[in-house]
């Protein structure tokens, strides 16, 4: 067992916060090649001219790097995986929607 | 260190074919995998596969593994031979981290000391050099936190296994314990990064990042939205049809609150500021359901019979039409 560390530079990441590419391709582990075929899909929508300039919101950084981790452990395409992404968030927010009224109905 | 029965972990017989290994750990990463799997020790199990997956596909690392025996099981001591895989060559063209197109190298994080041992980077199967950037990568892992925590911050303790360079050159996973502040107001879904608690950088150079996706376990009471708090409110029909003040439970403490007289079920009263803190904070809305006192004394029956003949006029399923 080691001893517990205090870890400091603990920072937010907020709505308002954006991603250059360069640095999205390394939080999330992608080559900007990727992040071009995931825009191109509409996984994110980044704001910019060309890819080199592109800003992405915080809120890509899940989606990508659940994405480059479906294609790198299950051997998806970029298709399969930004398909996958979208069916589990719906599928997140119909356990919201499942529990909401599960506790509407048990009060 | 133990040993790992990898043909076990797949499901698969020490016969398998590279197509039968390669299927088999298509259907159980499918099954297990953390991002998909709704199993209580999917992470764990996950991870299993893949290193076993990672020594199996590779005709070489198979071929030395295979060279251990079949009498082994797994969780029995083991200690590795000595010379061990001498006698092989390498090719060089599979080492962990070979990249495909798209995502990068391998993890091999979270691997026992089996793995590492023997395949690791102080092994003759050890990969070098294969990092484009220098430092260390980012890592992602997942939180989940009460709403109570995330309107008031709070401190998580996590465990984060990372594979450290030994005297001998072999690899070692030791397991460091990092206490986080988990700032007030923290959103589901929103990011928290954590400087230099990611992958420590080779050498001295940087370490990465981790990045904890928050997840907000759903609450008993309050519905959360972005920053705001949804909260149903009984009350009774009187504080409906005449208007009242009633106290409601926000997360930061009890507030007195006006019912407007003739409110409705499923109306929503605004509570402005009263959800989690942040710029700007969000508002906590009080959806109001009526609930009927039961009729099952002989007095709760003469008031229902009295309404129902002194406000006959009342139809309740007037929008529906006739």
């Amino acid at each position: 067992m080691s001893d517990v560390v205090e870890a400091y530079g603990v920072q937010l990441i907020g709505e308002t916060d954006w991603f250059t590419a360069i640095e999205i391709c390394r939080v999330c582990q992608l080559n900007l090649e990727a992040v071009i075929e995931f825009a191109d899909l509409g996984l994110v929508s980044p704001r910019g001219g060309s890819p080199q300039d592109w800003r992405l919101p915080a809120a890509a950084v899940p989606r990508l790097a659940t994405a480059a981790r479906l294609m790198r452990d299950l051997g998806v395409n970029v298709s399969g995986a930004v398909l996958a992404v979208e069916l589990l968030e719906g599928r997140r927010e119909l356990q919201r929607q499942i529990s909401e009224l599960e506790r509407l109905t048990h009060r | 260190m133990e040993y790992r029965d990898y043909y076990k972990f797949l499901g698969v017989t020490r016969t398998a074919s590279a197509e039968e290994i390669k299927k088999a750990y298509r259907r159980l990463a499918r099954k297990y995998h953390p991002d998909v799997s709704k199993e209580q020790d999917a992470e764990q199990k996950f991870k299993e596969l893949q290193e076993a997956y990672e020594v199996l596909k590779d005709p070489e690392k198979r071929a030395a593994y295979d060279q251990l025996g079949s009498s082994w099981q797994s969780g029995q001591q083991f200690r590795p031979p000595p010379e061990w895989a001498s006698g092989f060559e390498f090719s060089g063209a599979s080492r962990p981290g070979s990249e495909r197109k798209g995502a990068h190298a391998f993890e091999q994080e979270g691997f026992s000391d089996f793995f590492s041992t023997l395949f690791g980077g102080g092994s003759p199967f050890g990969g070098s050099g294969r990092r484009a950037p220098p430092g260390g990568r980012d890592h992602h892992a997942r939180i989940d936190v009460d709403l109570e925590e995330a309107f008031g911050g709070g401190s998580r303790t996590l465990e984060l296994k990372r594979p450290e360079l030994k005297a001998d050159g072999t690899l070692e996973l030791r397991t460091h314990t990092v206490r986080v502040t988990i700032p007030a107001g923290v959103t589901d879904g929103q990011l928290i990064r954590l400087a230099g608690q990611g992958e420590p950088g080779p050498g001295g150079t940087r370490a990465g990042d981790l990045y904890l996706e928050v997840h907000v376990r759903a609450h008993r009471l309050y519905q959360l939205d972005g920053r705001n708090v949804t909260l149903t409110l009984p009350i009774a029909p009187w504080e409906a049809a005449l208007g009242g003040t009633v106290t409601v439970p926000t997360l930061g403490g009890a507030v007195e609150m006006q019912i407007p007289a003739g409110a409705q079920s499923g109306q929503k009263l605004r509570l402005r500021g009263r959800g989690l803190p942040g710029q700007p904070p969000g508002d906590a809305y009080v959806q109001l359901k009526v609930v009927l006192p039961p009729a099952t004394s002989a007095e709760a029956r003469t008031v229902y019979e009295s309404m129902r003949e002194k406000m006959a006029g009342f139809d309740p399923r007037a929008e529906l039409g006739r």
